[in-house]
């Protein structure tokens, strides 16, 4: 313990130490306060949203018990499925920044090729991304890590102290790992302190026990690029040759990697174009419409429970029979969509390992509540809401029945239950695990270059 | 003098493995990311000509009704891609190349690219751009750090001087041989560029050549920047390792912290609208005026008594046109105005932001590149507001030749009244026309000035820098 405080006192008797944990200490603090105030944006605006969907609620119950409503009229005003506050959104804003987190779903216009509104975000914001604390964790923590550890004994070696400090009896591979802590503890302490801080600015029940999750991606991430200084330690002569090397490491697991995984993941698996789903369901569209009358009858022959009383459709039982028709055609092309997306996604997750800044920004993002998954969710069960408010108007529409005040409690409202939390945890530890396999086949590596009989030859 | 010690300096680089190593990394990753970038541009180019084609097809096709009715039913228009988008992506995977055209709104352009895609994205696009402007700087500084410093601890320097080689000559010698060792691993860059150029179709006044050109002169002058501030870092600083960590600390500070934290604290110090906000903002405007539609509101009874005026009639059944076309046609230029707007609005405030984070480039280079390289690729904000202002205007003349069908051609009253092929056909195809070099210059000069201030002050610096190393030296 008093060789590690020893380690400790050396690490930070350079002015530059100090410069470093002080600037990492300030992008954590503004990571964690752009974090936490979009937390609270996304907040207010689900506030907002739920507020309004009660009012709706509360008139829609008065106007039913006064008299039965017809159901277009119930109909009229789009539902919302709001995607709720994300559960540890201060940690990482991730997608959230990009992917809507709320659908106006109508009844009318649920085949329609049409995008469920954002905020308004300036494209330039989108493309640099935010400074957000998953940022500070993921692309600035290693820098801030091997800038502390990349002479652990490059710069001895090179004055040529380095066989003196040896000759002093200490095991060479303990009296580097106590090296490598003590430069790099202070750093992943200001870390793990950043995400507790997080945590309480953020949902803080449910984001405590991510915030300990999170704390292991982190340590985990952290061993790894001490390993790799250390490794690259093994190998440098000199001080300026082992930044070098850890830098370019840095590039190209930070950088290069990420950009071409996804650049491969985009080309294996293209999504899809968008402009033609568009130009395609309106064909579709336009070719049911015209087979007109018989679609009606195909329609209500498929499901005759839902024929109207007197058999004669109106303009609206039109609509839906020639809607569910489209949907029907387009289904397929809907199914292209999500299974590049999923295909992309199980590309990335499969080559994650290849850099540790991917699993570790995955695992986050993932604790956050703002990764593909959760989003996924959401997509899922914005789909089945649709088919439950379809299930409660179509029939109605059909049958000209209004819908009375004794309906309202089976009028579909859109709930979100969140992923089993098992299922997090689950693809979480398998991150973390994937990380500390890296780190330690890395501190094997450097181990190995730092046994007593390599240094003695 | 000079030109001997860069031609020194030119072979000892090329000798030297790491810039071997260097030179190879770039090939690579310029030639594939350049080699899949165009192949997904081509794919997104003939998906958006088919998408175009048969949205057209649907449009002709719609059959019989009535004008009004055509305008909600819509048309949807798609962007071209960009040419030079395999080189500089820009933003185009965070804004929408379709936008839907309706009678009554203007909607915002839909369907982004990078929705469908993985969070990898945020690691950044993996683009010959992407590499020139964060991982040439770094192959620059570890090439170029050692190359007085090293002098200097080797004692070689002392010796250079004694021989009567000026400190300025050698300054400047080894800046020109550097910077053509440089130019040299531009090359790859410079290939696929002229590659992406070549292979594009003819575009007439899309200035692509000259974009082409200015691109190249860019990252030139970026990359000759760096040359010259490490150059100059190696000249002052005390060790090479010194250089290379205060160098090291510069391309950190440029590359990896300084976007996101411009992007950050400039929408901090100019918010654009929120959504909410947004909303609000056009459905109060819109209340102040006509909308076409509804008869019992204020502003109709108005225009209706003074259509009637006007034209000394008591009822709209006795004017000699349909008194419903011209009253959406009213509307339309009502709400088309509102619309206009506040898009112009929020986009202004968009490139305000823009143009802060340029000028942030003067406390690092890369935001003054980055902004300039997007405008010569016509991958910029501004280039996708002239696809939505072009939308709109096409957008507003289909709205106008639908209504004032129905006002001559509708028998007044008659809400029976339906248009067919012919009219559908009357309609022109929407086009956008190519942006020429001008208008890509007015948006990259903030950019492209900024990084000239960046050149003359390190020109500058390195005037100085020859006196220091000989009071170094001594």
């Amino acid at each position: 313990m008093r060789a590690f405080l020893l380690e400790l006192k050396l690490a930070f008797a350079d002015r530059g130490a100090w410069l470093l944990v002080v600037a990492l200490a300030a992008a954590l603090a503004l990571g964690v306060r752009n974090g936490a105030a979009a937390d609270g944006a996304a907040r207010a605006d689900a506030k907002r949203m739920a507020s309004a969907e009660d009012d709706w609620q509360r008139q829609l119950k008065s106007a039913l018990l006064r008299s039965p409503l017809e159901p277009r009229q119930v109909a009229q005003r789009p539902s919302i499925a709001a995607l709720p506050p994300a559960p540890f959104a201060a940690l990482a804003i991730g997608q959230s920044d990009l992917l809507p987190a709320h659908e106006q779903v109508s009844v009318f216009r649920i085949e329609q090729p049409a995008e469920a509104r954002t905020e308004l975000e300036n494209p330039g914001r989108l493309l640099a991304g935010r400074f957000d604390l998953a940022f500070v964790l993921v692309w600035l923590l290693p820098l801030v890590l091997l800038a502390a550890a990349s002479d652990l004994c490059a710069g001895d070696r090179e004055a040529g102290t380095l066989r003196m400090v040896l000759a002093q009896g200490t095991s060479p591979r303990l009296w580097l790992a106590r090296r490598a802590l003590a430069r790099g503890l202070p750093a992943l302490l200001l870390a793990g302190g950043a995400v507790f801080v997080a945590a309480v600015a953020s949902d803080g029940e449910r984001a405590t026990a991510r915030a300990w999750l999170a704390l292991l991606v982190i340590l985990a991430y952290g061993l790894f690029w001490l390993a790799l200084a250390a490794l690259v330690n093994g190998f440098a002569r000199t001080a300026a040759a082992a930044a070098t090397a850890a830098g370019s490491a840095w590039v190209a697991f930070v950088l290069i990697v990420p950009t071409l995984l996804n650049l491969v993941a985009e080309s294996l698996h293209p999504s899809p174009s968008r402009a033609e789903l568009v130009a395609e369901s309106r064909a579709a569209a336009a070719a049911t419409e015209r087979r007109g009358g018989e679609v009606l009858e195909s329609f209500f022959a498929e499901h005759p429970e839902l024929a109207p009383p007197d058999l004669q459709a109106d303009m609206l039982s039109f609509r839906m029979a020639v809607q569910s028709e489209v949907g029907k055609a387009m289904a397929p092309v809907k199914e292209r969509f999500a299974a590049a997306a999923l295909a992309q996604q199980r590309e990335v997750e499969r080559w994650r390992f290849a850099s540790p800044a991917i699993a570790a920004h995955e695992a986050l993002t993932e604790l956050a509540g703002t990764g593909y998954w959760r989003y996924r969710h959401f997509s899922e069960r914005t789909t089945e809401f649709k088919d439950q408010l379809l299930g409660f108007f179509e029939p109605r529409f059909h049958r000209r029945e209004p819908v009375k005040a004794a309906d309202l409690s089976q009028l579909p409202r859109f709930t979100f239950a969140e992923e089993p939390f098992a299922d997090v945890v689950s693809r979480v530890t398998a991150s973390v695990a994937g990380i500390v396999g890296l780190a330690a086949l890395l501190t094997l590596l450097a181990l190995a270059r730092f046994s007593p009989r390599r240094l003695a030859a | 003098m000079i030109l001997a010690i860069a031609k020194r300096e030119f072979v000892d680089a090329w000798r030297d493995g790491r810039f071997r190593l260097a030179a190879l990394l770039v090939l690579a990753l310029i030639g594939a990311s350049a080699l899949l970038a165009r192949a997904q541009n081509e794919r997104s180019r003939t998906e958006r000509e088919a998408a175009a084609r048969l949205e057209r097809e649907n449009w002709v096709n719609q059959g019989e009704k009535n004008s009004h009715s055509a305008g909600h039913y819509g048309i949807h228009v798609f962007k071209p891609a960009a040419a030079l988008a395999p080189f500089d992506r820009g933003v185009e995977p965070f804004v929408g190349p379709v936008a839907f055209l309706e009678a009554h709104r203007m909607n915002q352009t839909a369907f982004l690219p990078a929705r469908d895609g993985t969070a990898m994205r945020r690691f950044g696009d993996l683009s010959a751009s992407l590499a020139l402007q964060v991982l040439f700087p770094l192959i620059i500084v570890l090439l170029c750090h050692g190359t007085l410093a090293g002098e200097r601890e080797r004692g070689t320097l002392r010796q250079l001087l004694a021989l009567g080689v000026t400190p300025r000559a050698l300054v400047a010698g080894k800046a020109i041989g550097l910077f053509a060792c440089t130019l040299l691993l531009l090359a790859p860059a410079a290939v696929a560029l002229a590659w992406i150029t070549a292979d594009t179709p003819a575009q007439p006044g899309a200035d692509i050549t000259t974009r082409a050109v200015a691109l190249a002169a860019l990252y030139s002058g970026y990359s000759g920047l760096f040359v010259l501030l490490s150059v100059a870092a190696s000249a002052l600083a005390r060790s090479a390792r010194s250089a290379l960590a205060a160098l090291l600390g510069l391309w950190a500070f440029n590359c990896i912290l300084a976007p996101r934290l411009a992007s950050d604290l400039v929408h901090a110090a100019l918010p654009a609208t929120k959504l909410a906000e947004f909303d609000a903002a056009v459905n109060a405007d819109l209340q102040m005026g006509l909308d076409g539609h509804d008869s019992r509101s204020e502003h109709m009874q108005e225009f209706t008594r003074r259509t009637l005026a006007e034209h000394g009639k008591s009822r709209i059944e006795e004017l000699p046109f349909n008194f419903q076309g011209l009253a959406m046609l009213e509307g339309e230029r009502f709400s088309s105005a509102v619309w206009q707007h506040h898009f112009g609005r929020l986009f202004d405030q968009f490139e305000r932001q823009d143009r802060a984070v340029a000028r942030a480039g003067i406390a690092a280079p890369l935001l003054a590149v980055r902004h300039a390289s997007m405008a010569f690729a016509g991958t910029d904000l501004a280039e996708h507001r002239r696809f939505a202002l072009a939308a709109e205007r096409h957008r507003n003349e289909f709205v106008r030749v639908l209504n004032e069908d129905l006002m001559r051609n509708a028998p007044p009253g008659d809400h029976r009244y339906t248009a067919g092929r012919e009219l559908w056909e009357s309609l022109p195809e929407f086009r956008l026309a190519p942006s020429g070099f001008g208008d890509a210059w007015s948006t990259a000069r903030e950019g492209a000035l900024v990084l000239a201030g960046w050149l003359v002050a390190a020109l500058a610096l390195l005037l100085v820098v020859p006196a220091r190393l000989r009071g170094a030296d001594a």
